[in-house]
């Protein structure tokens, strides 16, 4: 049988290089449909992470994203023209990103819609000098200074935000008595994202309470050894900014180490996946989510079920991350019908001023979204849900609290 | 093997020489024309590809030299890429060191901690001393991720405006030319090493290290240095692409254990102890992924749509299968392959 | 005895026992492929989630009670190994040392690839047979009892295996086929056989040693893989060759990795154990326990 593979090899060489010459490159995968009138499609890139680190919450994020653009173009698109969608699995490696976002970009696409911190960090400086809007998953403080970084994005209330809010909460609700946090986070940019803003407002507004971080290191199994040397520290609070899958994991551990610890899960955590496979252990997670997750009776799931009726499926199946791509994808394209709006070329520069444009923008899962010319974040508040019997539970109105 | 009946060599010279018939010159000067003609004629996105081919030729062929030339197992190929890159963006960045100096004193670096964890070479053979090369890609993967002083806390690095001396290098095509450049001088001073008293010794070494010895090879110091200079090469190649265009983002999600192993079968797969071979393998194993990419984007409309979903399932397992299969059916790899099919028309209508 | 430093120590000694435990029976299945056949299977890991899956699999979506399901597991990852030992490793006798270790890693890759296809990327909450819930040891000590289970079927399963070497035919065969292959032949022993017993039985430990770890970890994902990169340091430490070896190393490097991590930092937990592989390979090359060998020229 090997001899005869051998004999196939070269015959089979020849025809796959050939073949291979022959058929050259096609274009990446795009969701693309004609316009009616013959009106020019739109191309917005996009990358998710469908298989890498972060896949847990970032597939059902790509299918709210996916989705609400087949549901706008189902309903003739963005002002007449169609929305193109060239996407790919980029397995959160930014080397990866960096090749899409290039190819994207060179195949006409005049804006994106990226995905974590680490790929948006890493695109940054090539989004600001190309001049592309690009609106990530990404919640990092650093994006959202215009004069920084002018052309990031995001709907969501920041992550040194969500700190500066739960920690307020924290103080508030241990008025006169020294309470230390624990502060767990992703090995990553994206983990220690607020870290050092979290510190500042500590100092800043004088706030009794200790903090200390501890990595959750990409691929472990378990969290003991950090949660001894958090209870060492007499920590009170654990705050988690990781993805839902690892704080499920520390969740367990916690609950098995019986340690008498409150567990608080910023908004990547804070979702029915985490609930889902932390089980018993979610009990009484609290979590700070500018995003609601999605449960019956929020105002902003309408136009999604809806959506989702025919295929037979509803929001709150789907999840907080898909919710939060639909919204995230709404906002994207409110700032191109503002760029459209205001005639003139649609390039980079005039969608950046169309989503600066984007005020009162309603969701009903969130605060209403603001961007403006000197903040590009779209929240500043967050409301605080509690899991009570497997379910969500709003415990605290949405909180703003000053930077 | 391999030069045609009626072909002798009458001194040293001719011997030595690194071709020997007009055939073979005339094959030498084809593939010259289609490297110049090929930026001109290809699209962007495939002369990307061949840049990132190129890049990965340069690390091939050292580790070549360590694993077809002198026999040492190394698994730590990956690492040594990243020590390259880390140290010229480190350089670049937050020295603003220009990009020439910064890759000569990264290759240095890469090559000087290369020797330092060949050290294990002096006492340790084969299957042990890969698995000490494979902690050594532990130890700087682990490195790369959690040493904060290596990116000041940002997580990556991002290089940007890298230019030699006042040109700009700004695209491809001009990557390009550096790239093909630099690449082909690599391989060709590998070809030569084979000529030298240097490359004989490893090939020694290779096949029976105590007899090299006996015969006064200097084998634990040679070990080394096999060592040094792949380390070198790879690091390198990792500084190159610090600041290519298209993998400007320097991050340790790059240079982990699963690179090293490509790498290896980039060797394997392109046949041991050959130059050209390297080259092959490098070529094949850059190439496929991206192929696998895009064979299942154009899918992406059909009713196979689910594979672009499983795409990254795919790549692995695609990967996995090629290489199982190869090192059944020819684990001589694509050189020989290569070789079969100039002996078949050299030698045609004779069977051998 | 509520000390919250004993307590810690208390913890993260059961613990590190447990891991140890399971990087035991994973190691052992290594140690068994190197011992009868000379083979590094760099594919230990794939074995690993690969039997784990199979579980969930015919739990979760097959509905079959628990033992049956694990019977499922076990019995996957017997044919796994089997499979793989027919259809290549016997056509790759002979071959260099790298080229065997190559075909292992392709495999490691198609098999991770086919798992990631198969079950996707995402970690599944598994079947729930191994009781999980909180148990008081001593004082504040609480663990999962999951972790106490581990520690009871790994020792249960090495001290079959070690039995098995000692007492039974086959046992021995296969002792006889690591030690001298043509002396065995002679001896009429069919190699070919043994080869395949020893794969088979190191795909059923890979899937015991999986079905526990997912337990631990809560869920069946495919970052389970990652965890057979300890399987390194432990088979150095104990020996390429033995058995009694991968238990003392999986017990040294288990707690090596919990109290590094807690102590020092979760870098050092990284770098202590591949550090000190690099380190007995400089000193003490075939390990606590390993049969040195002479090289002849």
């Amino acid at each position: 049988m090997i001899r005869f593979a051998r004999k196939l090899a070269l015959p089979l060489c020849f025809a796959l290089i050939t073949g291979v010459a022959c058929g050259g490159g096609d274009d990446g995968g795009s969701d693309t449909s004609k316009g009616a009138e013959g009106k020019s499609e739109i191309k917005v890139g996009a990358i998710f992470d469908l298989s890498g680190q972060t896949a847990d919450i970032g597939t059902p994020y790509s299918e709210g994203i996916r989705d609400y653009i087949d549901y706008k173009n189902s309903q003739g698109g963005v002002d007449g023209h169609k929305i193109a969608l060239p996407w790919q699995d980029f397995k959160y490696d930014p080397t990866l990103a960096g090749q899409l976002y290039g190819q994207y970009v060179s195949e006409g696409a005049k804006a994106f819609l990226g995905w974590g911190t680490a790929d948006t960090e890493a695109l940054r400086p090539r989004v600001t000098s190309d001049k592309v809007p690009f609106m990530s998953a990404s919640n990092a403080e650093t994006l959202t200074d215009p004069s920084v970084t002018p052309y990031n994005f995001f709907p969501g209330a920041s992550y040194s935000q969500q700190m500066r809010i739960i920690l307020q909460y924290i103080a508030d609700q241990n008025k006169g008595k020294r309470t230390e946090v624990a502060f767990f986070h992703h090995d990553s940019p994206f983990g220690t994202s607020p870290l050092e803003d979290g510190k500042k407002y500590i100092a800043d507004k004088k706030l009794d309470v200790g903090f200390k971080s501890y990595v959750m290191p990409k691929g472990a199994t378990d969290y003991v050894a950090q949660i001894g040397q958090a209870r060492s520290q007499g920590a009170k609070y654990i705050v988690v900014q990781n993805v839902p899958s690892p704080a499920a994991v520390l969740a367990t551990n916690l609950a098995n180490s019986k340690a008498d610890i409150q567990f608080v899960c910023l908004n990547y955590c804070g979702n029915e996946i985490f609930v889902k496979k932390a089980g018993a252990a979610a009990e009484k997670m609290i979590a700070v989510v500018p995003f609601a997750p999605p449960v019956a009776g929020l105002p902003g799931l309408e136009e999604i079920n809806n959506y989702l009726k025919p295929k037979g499926t509803d929001a709150i199946a789907k999840g907080q991350g898909y919710v939060q791509g639909w919204y995230t994808a709404a906002v994207m394209l409110e700032g191109i019908k503002n760029a459209l709006a205001a005639g003139g070329e649609l390039n980079g520069e005039s969608i950046k001023a169309g989503l600066e444009k984007v005020k009162d923008f309603q969701t009903g899962v969130s605060d209403p979204i603001n961007f403006s010319s000197t903040y590009h974040a779209g929240l500043l508040s967050a409301p605080l849900y509690q899991v009570e019997g497997g379910q969500f539970k709003k415990i605290q109105d949405p909180i703003t609290v000053e930077k | 093997m391999g030069t045609a009946t009626g072909v002798f060599h009458t001194t040293y010279r001719k011997d030595l020489a690194l071709r020997h018939t007009k055939a073979e010159y005339i094959r030498l000067g084809l593939l010259a024309a289609v490297a110049v003609w090929l930026p001109f004629n290809i699209s962007t996105y495939w002369l990307g590809w061949t840049n990132i081919i190129l890049l990965a030729t340069i690390a091939a062929v050292g580790l070549n030299i360590l694993l077809g030339y002198t026999g040492l197992i190394s698994l730590a190929t990956a690492g040594f890429l990243g020590v390259g890159a880390y140290t010229a963006a480190n350089l670049k960045v937050f020295y603003h060191w220009p990009m020439v100096p910064s890759v000569l004193v990264a290759t240095v670096v890469a090559a000087l901690i290369g020797a330092f964890f060949g050290l294990p070479a002096l006492r340790l053979k084969g299957l042990y001393l890969a698995i000490s090369t494979f902690a050594a890609q532990e130890i700087l993967e682990e490195r790369f991720r959690s040493w904060k002083w290596l990116t000041r806390d940002q997580g990556t690095i991002v290089t940007t405006y890298p230019s030699v001396g006042e040109t700009r290098l700004d695209t491809k095509f001009e990557w390009y030319w550096l790239l093909l450049v630099i690449a082909g001088l690599v391989f060709w001073a590998s070809i030569n090493l084979f000529r030298t008293g240097l490359g004989r010794a490893f090939v020694a070494i290779r096949d029976q290290d105590i007899a090299a010895e006996v015969m006064g090879v200097p084998v634990g110091r040679y070990k080394v240095l096999a060592f040094s200079i792949a380390c070198g090469l790879a690091g390198f190649s990792g500084a190159l692409q610090a600041f290519y265009i298209d993998t400007q983002v320097v991050t340790w999600e790059n240079y982990q254990l699963d690179k090293s192993f490509t790498f290896v079968a980039m060797i394997i797969i392109g046949g041991l102890g050959s130059v050209s071979g390297a080259v092959y393998g490098a070529a094949f194993l850059t190439w496929l992924p991206n192929y696998i990419n895009q064979f299942g984007a154009s899918l992406q409309t059909s009713s196979f749509a689910i594979v672009i979903r499983k795409l990254s399932a795919l790549q692995l397992a695609v990967f996995g299968l090629v290489l199982v299969v190869f090192l059944l059916v020819e684990p001589r790899g694509l050189a020989r392959l290569w070789q079969r099919i100039k002996d078949y028309f050299r030698l045609w209508p004779f069977r051998y | 005895m509520s000390d919250p430093e004993v307590t810690r120590f208390l913890t993260l000694t059961v613990n590190g026992l447990a891991n140890g435990a399971i990087l035991a029976v994973t190691a052992l299945g290594f140690v068994l492929i190197y011992k009868a056949t000379e083979v590094i299977n760099f594919a230990q890991g794939q074995f690993l989630i690969f039997g784990a899956f199979m579980v969930y699999q015919a739990e979760k979506e097959w509905g079959l009670p628990w033992p049956a399901a694990v019977a499922v597991g076990i019995g996957s990852g017997i044919f796994l190994g089997v499979a793989v030992e027919r259809l290549i490793l016997r056509r790759m006798i002979g071959e260099s040392p790298l080229s065997v270790i190559m075909v292992t890693v392709g495999l490691a890759s198609a098999l991770a690839g086919a798992a990631l296809g198969i079950w996707g990327a995402e970690g599944r909450r598994g079947p729930a047979f191994i009781p999980s819930k909180s148990v008081n040891l001593v004082g504040d000590v609480s663990v999962g009892a999951n972790r106490l289970w581990a520690v009871g079927v790994a020792t249960v399963v090495l001290i079959a295996v070690g039995l098995f070497f000692q007492k039974s035919r086959h046992g021995i065969a296969m002792r006889a086929v690591a030690d001298d292959q043509q002396a065995a032949m002679v001896q009429g022993i069919n190699v070919n056989r043994i080869f395949a017993m020893a794969w088979a039985l190191s795909g059923a430990a890979a899937a015991i040693g999986g079905v526990l770890l997912a337990s631990i970890a809560g869920s069946y994902g495919i970052e389970l893989q990652g965890f057979a990169l300890l399987v390194f340091p432990v088979v150095i430490l104990g020996g390429l060759d033995s058995v009694l070896g991968t238990v003392v190393g999986g017990i040294i490097v288990g707690l090596l990795v919990e109290y590094s991590k807690s102590y020092i930092s979760v870098s050092a937990s990284v770098l202590i154990p591949f550090a000190a592989l690099v380190a007995i390979l400089l000193v003490k090359p075939y390990g606590l326990f390993g049969q040195v060998r002479i090289e002849r020229v």
